[in-house]
């Protein structure tokens, strides 16, 4: 290329002069600047040339760089190629070692190839098996399912079973437990045989089970028990009907026992009478008592209604005594004043005297037929003779729906009066209060208190939440006659005012700030003897 | 006295017991006064004349009972002849107690009303001679000078000369002399009839 290039400049030399030569026909000025221009030119391309012959030998150097970097790299690659012959020779020794393998190999393939078929041929077989084995499987699974099945049947029949058990466990000790005194009878026999008892009819008819078990039911009310009473248990029970009374029966020892029965027929499943079942309570203690207090009872009545009459007969006593004492003392002044003017009239005033005092004597006479009892009068203490009373009326109260309420001073000294006079006063306080809260809705609260005041009485205190007093009646209530009562005598609290007076107490009511009214009484504290 | 006609107080709160009673009492001479409420008996002007209440138990306001009550404690010194038209015991035992003359049931005879009231004058005439005694002896007794009073307060209760010079510090003379002068003005005789005075007036001779 750069031998090339050198060749053109030396053309283009050679041409330029010829050129000069043609154009100058024009006179010798044109010379001169020809030759001047040629001068000019001459000296730029040796400037050129040797600009150029600078670049040539930077040319050359780089070839010579190229040149050499050329040489090396051939030695490279003949050491290359070396390795790689060597590399060759490896590589065939090693292709030569892989052709014997495989050679090994394939002499393996076919020993496997065999053996593959051996084991296609066992698949088949184990595959056959499987099969077979699977639906015995299933066969098996569907056998564990039922007995599963089964076996959650059987669990919850033995849990109901034991449930069950358990409930007629609990049954027969609570039937064992019980108070009241069980029996069962068979009712297809036709002796009325018992073939259960619990405890407490064995404790209460004095007999074991042994003894009773197999035995006519009746047979252990005693032989003095009433034979009526018997039959009509036994007609009501075969006419398929409860019985429920009371009887007197007689226990192994012969000590009497007041039973409440009450026995009621079993039917089977067919709706026949298979049984009879029976509880018997003692109600002999409970029956004393009720006697007891009815008696109580009674008897305050008694007084109370005795107390009444002599009360009304005293009352009535007085309103005739009064006209009575105008008449006679008018008769007597009258015939004071006659003096002996005229007998006749005179002797008419002596009838109208001795008739008056004949009215007089019947009065004295009724009023001392009935006079109350001489009051016993014996210290006692006012707050147990309270709570006896309540005894007396805690029924009434229930019936009444009226809450009692007790505030007793502790430790009160005793009084001195009469038991039954001071409870009447104290019951027909109380039957007020409760007259007084009929008409409540609720509550219906009677507050009873007592207290030790300094002045050496006792103050009594009935107070209740009911209607109260009409202000105007206040003064009135303790006169006789006067009720509020559709039924009244108006003699209670006259007479409770009396009673209270006449152990040297006062009777008094006010009415309460909010609801209700407060009777109050009070009873000197029983002088200390010793 | 005997100049002066008695005068009975009827007190009852029934109109026509005080009056069959009121003509009653006049016929047999007695002046009457007829009440119908203790009360009005307690309002009344009593008149310093023998006299004595019949007085019913029961009344409307005031009972029988508080009226006694009422008059002790006035310093009303009049007997009263309970009237009732109950036989009430325990109430006749109170009454009584306190000093009543009698407790007469209704309807009464004139014969029993009557002996009671003769009763209760009389002792009240014998009251009233003595409620002016009392008075009389009140009388002397502010005419004595402070030291004769407790020489003769000291001779009441029974004490000598001697002891009461002691007590007091002073001679025996001048005791001697307050004495004299003290039986002078209380116009008593003898030692004796001083301390008689002495217990109708009420002194209390243990007083300082």
């Amino acid at each position: 290329m750069k031998i090339q290039r050198k060749k053109n400049i030396k053309q283009k030399r050679s041409k330029k002069p010829l050129k000069r030569e043609k154009s100058n026909n024009g006179g010798s000025f044109r010379l001169e600047k020809l030759v001047a221009d040629l001068g000019k030119t001459g000296k730029d391309l040796r400037e050129k040339i040797q600009q150029q012959a600078v670049q040539l030998r930077n040319i050359n150097l780089q070839l010579k760089d190229g040149a050499d970097k050329q040489l090396k790299s051939d030695e490279k690659i003949h050491k290359q190629n070396g390795e790689l012959k060597n590399g060759a020779d490896k590589q065939l020794k090693s292709n030569e070692r892989i052709q014997k393998q495989n050679g090994e190999l394939k002499n393996g393939v076919d020993k496997q190839l065999r053996s593959d078929e051996h084991i296609q041929r066992q698949n088949g077989e184990l595959k056959n098996g499987a099969d077979k084995q699977l639906k015995s499987n299933e066969q098996i699974r569907k056998q564990a399912a039922e007995l599963k099945n089964k076996k959650g049947q059987l669990k919850n029949e033995v849990s109901k079973q034991l449930k069950a058990e358990e409930q007629i466990h609990i049954r027969t000790k609570a039937m064992e437990a019980t108070v009241d005194g069980i029996f069962i009878i068979d009712a297809q026999e036709p002796d009325f045989p018992v073939i259960y008892v619990n405890q407490a009819f064995q404790k209460m008819t004095g007999y074991s089970k042994t003894e009773i078990v197999g035995k006519n039911y009746f047979s252990f009310y005693g032989d003095a028990s009433d034979q009526r009473v018997i039959s009509e248990i036994k007609n009501n029970l075969l006419q398929d009907k409860v019985f429920h009374g009371e009887m007197l029966s007689f226990q192994k020892n012969g000590k009497k026992c007041l039973i409440l029965l009450r026995i009621a027929p079993v039917h089977g499943t067919h709706g026949i009478v298979t049984h009879y079942v029976g509880l018997q309570t003692d109600v002999t203690l409970m029956r004393e008592k009720e006697r007891e207090i009815e008696d109580q009872r009674e008897e305050l009545l008694h007084v109370t209604r005795v107390g009444k009459l002599a009360e009304f007969v005293s009352s009535l006593a007085h309103e005739i005594s009064q006209p009575l004492t105008a008449i006679l003392s008018y008769a007597q002044a009258a015939k004071r004043m006659l003096g002996s003017k005229d007998p006749e009239i005179s002797r008419i005033l002596s009838y109208i005297v001795s008739d008056d005092q004949r009215a007089a004597d019947v009065i004295h006479r009724m009023r001392s037929l009935l006079k109350k009892n001489r009051p016993e009068m014996k210290p006692l203490n006012i707050n147990n003779l309270i709570n006896d009373t309540i005894v007396l009326i805690t029924t009434d109260a229930n019936v009444r729906r009226t809450i009692l309420k007790l505030e007793l001073e502790k430790d009160l000294p005793l009084v001195c009066g009469d038991r039954i006079q001071l409870q009447q006063v104290f019951l027909n306080l109380i039957s007020n209060s409760f007259d007084a809260m009929e008409r409540n809705v609720e509550p219906r609260e009677i507050l009873i208190s007592t207290a030790h005041k300094e002045t050496g009485m006792i103050i009594v205190s009935v107070k209740d939440s009911g209607s109260g007093i009409a202000s105007q009646n206040i003064p009135k209530i303790f006169t006789h006659f006067f009720t509020n009562k559709p039924d009244g005598l108006g003699m209670g609290l006259s007479i409770s005012r009396s009673i209270i007076e006449s152990h040297g107490g006062q009777l008094n009511a006010k009415n309460n700030p909010d609801r209700g009214a407060t009777f109050y009484f009070t009873i000197p504290v029983e002088p200390k003897t010793s | 006295m005997r100049n002066h006609k008695p005068v009975i107080y009827v007190v009852d709160d029934e109109a026509s017991i005080c009056r069959a009673v009121a003509l009653l009492l006049k016929s047999h001479g007695y002046k009457v006064e007829i009440f119908s409420s203790a009360e009005s008996f307690l309002a009344f002007k009593h008149l310093k004349l023998p006299s004595c209440v019949v007085l019913d138990i029961r009344l409307t306001n005031m009972s029988g009972l508080a009226l006694q009550d009422a008059m002790a404690v006035r310093k009303l010194d009049i007997p009263i002849i309970f009237i009732t038209g109950h036989g009430d015991i325990p109430m006749s035992v109170k009454a009584m107690k306190a000093g009543a003359i009698d407790f007469l049931p209704k309807p009464f005879t004139a014969k029993k009303l009557l002996n009671a009231i003769t009763f209760a004058l009389t002792k009240n005439v014998i009251q009233i001679k003595e409620l002016a005694e009392i008075s009389k002896i009140n009388r002397l007794i502010k005419t004595l000078t402070p030291r004769e009073l407790e020489v003769f307060r000291f001779v009441a209760r029974g004490l000598m000369n001697k002891e009461i010079a002691q007590k007091r510090g002073t001679s025996l003379q001048t005791i001697k002399v307050h004495r004299g002068r003290v039986m002078r003005k209380m116009q008593a005789k003898t030692v004796t009839e001083l301390i008689l005075l002495a217990k109708k007036a009420d002194i209390n001779p243990s007083k300082n």
